[in-house]
């Protein structure tokens, strides 16, 4: 079952697991230039709103209110990741396992292909939670992601347009399965002890801006580069509850026309890139101990970015895309082992 | 509707006599449970699981309007993609 509680999906999975809860949150964020460099995790901005499209079925495009789902607003050019929280079992040591996969426009962000419902082992096309915390674009290479940057559907931009052709379905499609109860247990047996056990977490900061564009459905395509693993299953594919999925079509509605569906008004306009490093403040850099990462997808590294796909068009898509320099970046990792000792700044 | 609060369900009525009725009359049975002062035993069993969280919650839930309390529950729709 999945509801929407606090802007953010919220996947239970009762008849598995009492614990078996995973709450992803839709989450806004600096689009970083797009200019061929590598660049850190930038932050966390507030959650987008969302709204159930079934309240709203006499303004949406019909096929929207045939998809089902949810319906979140996203300017031009705007950038969004996504966030994989579980609450942490303390008296299991862990947090309960998932099994995510995420798709734009119906095409799989790991691996570049077409939907389908059910988990594929090789390559790989999904992610796990708690030990892949977020999602920022598309898996291109070992260690590299390009943001998840929106465009109007339709102009040509977007992954799925790119890699089918067309531009039918738009949106975010998310599917999860939980770790078999069984494997649970067996893996992660109740514990006597607790551990203090420090989570990654992104800053959130408040924005303050405004801006203008048209047009109404709006689709992802890639945009900077960031580097993010996107990590291997440690549990293998035949740990995972697959008679027992939940998936949403999330929409995404032009912030320009979100105030005339809902009555309520958009989010502002993000910083930019500059504008917030210039601030001083923080990007981030995650990294995993005891994971291994995938290697990235072929097909999705051949995808022009926006600004490639803006110079073949003639176009300006992006048009504040200055280079930042960082500094500030702060290092963010999993929790530690018991036989790690924690590094400190000195 | 045919039942509202003015309707008086005797408290001598067992439940299953409640449900049967409430079949009959095409009514809600949990409806005329609390009418008559009762609650259905599977409601029962799951408070006695966790009387004080439920006590908590429902005392939490008196003065919320329906369509809040309807939120807590509702489920993201599934549809054909």
């Amino acid at each position: 079952m999945i509801e929407l509680k606090h802007d953010s999906l919220k996947f239970s999975f009762s008849e598995v697991h009492p614990e078996a809860q995973l709450t992803i949150g839709f989450k806004r964020t600096l689009r970083i230039p797009d200019d061929g460099k590598d660049y850190p995790l930038p932050p966390g901005l507030g959650r987008f709103p969302m709204k159930h499209v079934d309240d709203f079925s006499e303004r949406v495009p019909a096929l929207w209110i045939q998809h089902g789902g949810v319906m979140l607003p996203m300017y031009q050019s705007e950038a969004l990741w996504l966030s994989f929280n579980s609450e942490f079992l303390w008296d299991h040591d862990t947090s309960y396992p998932f099994a995510i996969k995420v798709a734009t426009g119906k095409t799989n962000a790991v691996t570049g292909k077409v939907w389908s419902d059910g988990l594929q082992k090789d390559p790989q096309d999904y992610m796990v939670s708690s030990r892949q915390p977020w999602l920022d674009g598309y898996c291109i290479e070992k260690g590299v992601i390009r943001q998840f940057v929106a465009m109007p559907l339709g102009s040509g931009y977007s992954a799925e347009e790119q890699i089918t052709g067309n531009a039918e379905h738009g949106g975010i499609q998310v599917i999860v399965y939980p770790m078999k109860r069984k494997i649970f247990h067996k893996r992660f047996p109740k514990r006597k002890y607790v551990k203090d056990i420090r989570y990654p977490l992104r800053y959130h900061v408040q924005e303050d801006r405004e801006m203008t564009q048209p047009c109404f459905d709006m689709g992802l395509t890639p945009g900077g580069r960031m580097r993010q693993e996107i990590y291997e299953d440690p549990f293998g594919i035949e740990n995972w509850e697959v008679e027992r999925k939940s998936r949403c079509f999330i929409h995404l509605a032009n912030s320009l026309v979100w105030r005339a569906i809902t009555s309520d008004p958009p989010p502002t306009v993000p910083f930019t890139s500059k504008e917030y490093t210039d601030y001083g403040l923080p990007w981030f850099d995650y990294y995993s101990d005891n994971s291994t990462a995938l290697k990235g997808s072929e097909k999705l590294n051949g995808l022009k970015s926006v600004v490639e796909m803006g110079k073949e068009k003639g176009d300006n898509p992006v048009p504040e895309n200055e280079s930042v320099e960082i500094s500030n970046v702060k290092k963010l990792r999993n929790s530690l082992e018991p036989y790690q000792v924690r590094e400190g700044t000195f | 509707m045919i039942i509202d609060d003015l309707v008086i369900v005797p408290n001598w009525i067992t439940e299953g006599k409640i449900h049967a009725l409430a079949n009959d009359l095409n009514e809600d049975p949990d409806i005329l449970l609390a009418l008559s002062g009762k609650i259905s035993k599977d409601i029962q069993k799951i408070i006695r699981k966790r009387p004080l969280i439920f006590a908590q919650l429902i005392r939490e839930l008196k003065n919320m309007p329906d369509n809040a309390v309807l939120r807590i529950v509702r489920e993201v729709r599934d549809g054909n993609w």
